[in-house]
């Protein structure tokens, strides 16, 4: 039950019968004042008793599955009434606070007997992962409008929303330096990290180098009898080669670096490398990982592979466990036996917390070729000019400490074998692609 | 956050499919069964405390203080009952008038003015007209009025067994119990014939004697304990009650009722202002919880969040900066400094990263043209003595790197478009 300001209004407006009948007496004022109250509870329980009832509804909702986060969805709700009073109600839909709903989440409806009628909410969603609503609740008012009775009915929905994959925008650019890789550009360059692709026709502007000789002398000319057709072999970088990418959940990814999450700059980094490398022709597997596998997205190619990615990142969230390194490079094995371009993704800032990471590295340098990828934090790189003040500079020596140690893990890191790309937040995602094709380029997939 | 009819109507076959959606909030029956328990166990424990109090008797109001028909401790039934046995004809007044008339035909008069309605002038008036006036705990006004000069002296010490004068009641009283008040009486009063009776310590007296306004008899009794059911058996009591009471055939009780309030004295805030504006105040009331009810009733359940956790990267950095400066490690801050700067002009300067420090040191000192000895100082030898000095080198070690990257610039004259100016 609920009471609407109308009824407040009405109890406040009984100063004017009490105020007349005082002029005669106080007795007649009390009396005034009994029976106007009485008169505004009685409207209101008259009111309550013709109001529908908001429980006898059906609540049906049509809502995308998936939408990116920072774009906007329309929510529908349709309600069907199925009582035998018309239903004035005011609805109000149970979404999570980070689902962003735009304007008052407070919709009126009018809905006579066993009709339906559908409202929508439009939905900007400032967070990631699954927003849901459980329930709805409706508050429906009497003919009056002074009393109404409330019910909240249970009509879950879940919206997921996808990380928003900023560095979309350094796709082309990277795009067009794997074409100049590729044997499409007029440059037909043999060199590393190329494998022989077919053997075709010489055509006029072709590299004379590129002229394959015995090639060209199984081919006769048909039309010029004795002669020859020229025959160029065709190069290309290579292909089909394996990309894992492991992501480090643990509680080092929770870090807020630049006012973005470790995690979230790591979501960012590995669908840049995923859609360069599927546009690049290699198979791509990306695991989630701390002390368990959080996710993981395995044999798929193409378009599939990014919407599956996505998908799988859109529900992890960073964790407070420390990261078990010790079983990666068996989760690796699992996904392939050959030699693959293993990518981790975690926070290689402190000898410390990476001696787990620096343990199982050998294991993994042996068989494959690693890149260690880490978020820096520009704040240090700031810090540790700012000296005007003691407190200063006793920030810009911790800030020297920090990046201090963040080379030495570096440094370890390469000395066991791997690489290591290091960048600001929004830099990580364009170098790691920049890393991914200078190996593709000098054939160290 | 718009509402629209429905393109079709839902056809009758998926009404029947639809399940109606499950109610979260429980009915009324359902919050009733699912508190049962609750309700039956304060049904129960209203139900015992209405039938203790109505086996106790405390049910009822206590009743007034010195009431002819309360049979409650505080009250006078007893005494009453006591006095109509030997005879004496006991009858009520509640107001002026009926004890007036009553005492003008020779009756004895016992006023008890609990709360000191009754006026200087009706006082004066009762007391003319009554031979024998007894008042019980007379208040001041009552004091000013019939026996200027008796005044208020605070409680007894304890049970009074001095008698102290020849009234022929306290006489046969001898003692008083605990629980009395006191009046003083002074040489004035003294003159005009008061006495007191049952002393305690050196001027307090329990009860005064005096004479009225026109001749009659005016007794002054500062407690009402003589009085009350609870106390009047106990020690002289009821001899020094009955005595002043049962004096005459007939005795008026007279406690003082609210229309016996002088008319000239100040109104009250309730007759001062018009009569409506009480109930507006409680109307006011109403409307208030009402829109409280209004406003604080919310739309459905809170929706909680389920926030990840996020921790500020910083956070490490900040606190090594300040164990650094708790512990004023001045050099070990230094050194940091020193380290990094160290590692940045090697590199700078293309020396390999094995370089010894002297080495650095020196390439800096000649490609800046400072003096070597005073940049090896700078990049190992001092130790800050103090937090200036501290602040002094991590500046300077900060211009030195500073300039150390300058002189391997290409000139800064080059525009970007490479010509010169």
């Amino acid at each position: 039950m609920a009471v609407t300001g109308r009824f407040v209004l009405l109890v406040a407006l009984g100063v004017v019968p009490v105020v007349v009948a005082g002029l005669q007496g106080a007795d007649a004022a009390w009396l005034a004042l009994v029976g106007w109250l009485a008169l505004s509870i009685g409207a209101g329980v008259l009111d309550l008793s013709l109001a529908a009832s908001p429980r006898r509804l059906v609540l049906t909702r049509s809502l995308p599955d998936r939408v990116r986060l920072g774009e906007t969805v329309t929510s529908e709700l349709a309600v069907q009434h199925l009582g035998p009073r018309v239903l004035r109600a005011v609805v109000r839909d149970g979404w999570d606070p980070s689902a962003g709903i735009a304007g008052p989440n407070r919709t009126r409806l009018r809905i006579p007997p066993g009709e339906r009628r559908r409202m929508s909410l439009e939905l900007t969603p400032w967070r990631r992962g699954d927003r849901r609503a459980e329930e709805v609740t409706i508050r429906s008012s009497g003919p009056l409008g002074l009393w109404s009775r409330q019910a909240t009915l249970a009509a879950p929905g879940r919206l997921r929303v996808l990380p928003p994959f900023h560095s979309r925008v350094h796709l082309p650019s990277r795009l067009t330096r794997l074409r100049e890789l590729d044997g499409r550009t007029p440059l037909l360059i043999r060199g590393q990290g190329t494998e022989f692709d077919s053997i075709r026709e010489y055509v006029r502007g072709d590299d004379v180098r590129s002229i394959d000789w015995r090639a060209t002398a199984r081919h006769v000319d048909p039309e010029v009898p004795g002669s020859m057709r020229l025959m160029v072999r065709t190069w290309r970088p290579e292909r089909d080669r394996r990309i894992v990418i492991v992501a480090d959940t643990s509680r080092t990814a929770a870090a807020r670096v630049d006012d973005e999450p470790r995690l979230d700059t790591a979501w960012e980094a590995s669908l840049l490398l995923a859609a360069l490398a599927s546009h690049a022709g290699d198979r791509v597997d990306f695991l989630a990982w701390d002390r368990r596998l959080r996710g993981r997205v395995h044999g798929a190619g193409g378009a599939e592979l990014l919407a599956r990615m996505v998908d799988t990142m859109a529900g992890i969230d960073a964790e407070l466990i420390e990261a078990d390194w010790a079983s990666v490079p068996g989760h690796v094995r699992r996904v392939t036996s050959h030699h693959a371009l293993v990518v981790l993704l975690t926070a290689a800032d402190s000898p410390g917390s990476a001696r787990g990471l620096l343990s199982v590295l050998p294991q993994l340098t042996a068989r494959h070729t690693v890149v260690v990828a880490s978020v820096a934090d520009p704040a240090l790189l700031a810090a540790r000019h700012e000296r005007d003040t003691l407190d200063e500079v006793y920030g810009a020596s911790a800030a020297e400490r920090g990046l201090l140690d963040v080379e030495r893990v570096g440094a370890a890191i390469r000395r066991l074998g791997g690489i290591t790309v290091t960048a600001a937040p929004h830099e990580l995602p364009p170098a790691l692609a920049d890393c991914y094709l200078e190996l593709k380029a000098t054939g160290r997939l | 956050m718009t509402a629209t009819r429905a393109p079709a109507r839902a056809p009758a076959a998926e009404t029947g499919t639809d399940p109606v959606a499950a109610a979260i909030t429980p009915t009324l029956r359902e919050t009733f069964r699912r508190r049962r328990a609750w309700i039956v166990i304060a049904a129960v424990l209203v139900l015992g405390a209405l039938v203790v109090l109505v086996v106790q008797g405390g049910a009822r109001a206590p009743g007034p203080i010195l009431g002819a028909d309360n049979p409650a401790p505080p009250g006078s039934k007893a005494l009453v009952q006591v006095l109509r046995a030997h005879g004496v004809d006991v009858s009520e007044a509640r107001t002026a008038e009926a004890a007036l008339d009553a005492a003008a035909s020779g009756a004895t008069v016992l006023l008890y003015d609990e709360t000191g309605i009754l006026g200087a002038e009706r006082l004066t008036e009762l007391a003319a007209a009554a031979d024998r006036l007894v008042v019980a705990e007379p208040g001041f006004g009552a004091l000013e009025a019939l026996a200027p000069g008796v005044r208020l002296a605070g409680a007894a010490s304890g049970p009074i067994d001095d008698v102290a004068c020849a009234a022929r009641p306290a006489e046969r009283a001898e003692a008083l119990s605990d629980g009395q008040r006191l009046l003083t009486v002074d040489d004035d009063a003294a003159a005009a014939g008061w006495r007191g009776c049952f002393r305690d310590g050196e001027f307090g007296y329990a009860v005064a004697t005096g004479p009225g306004p026109s001749g009659g008899e005016v007794a002054l009794v500062a407690a009402t304990t003589v009085f009350e059911n609870e106390h009047v058996d106990e020690s002289g009591n009821a001899a020094l009650a009955i005595g002043l009471l049962g004096a005459s055939d007939e005795l008026v009780w007279y406690l003082p009722g609210p229309a016996d309030a002088d008319a000239a004295e100040a109104p009250t805030l309730a007759e001062l202002t018009p009569g409506w504006v009480s109930p507006v105040v409680v109307l006011a009331i109403a409307v208030t919880i009402a829109a409280g009810v209004w406003r604080g009733r919310r739309l459905g359940p809170l929706v909680v969040e389920r926030l990840p956790v996020q921790v500020p990267a910083g956070e490490t950095s900040e606190g090594r900066a300040r164990l650094y400066a708790r512990s004023t490690s001045r050099g070990h801050a230094l050194d940091q400094l020193r380290i990094g700067a160290i590692g940045r002009i090697a590199a700078v300067l293309r020396l390999p990263r094995s370089a010894p420090v002297e080495a650095v040191a020196d390439a800096a000192a000649q490609a800046t043209g400072r003096d070597a000895a005073s940049v090896a100082r700078l990049l190992v030898g001092t130790r800050p003595a103090g937090d200036r000095e501290l602040v002094d080198l991590a500046a300077e070690l900060d211009r030195l790197e500073h300039d150390v990257a300058a002189s391997v610039r290409p000139d800064d004259r080059t525009d970007p478009t490479g010509r010169r100016p």
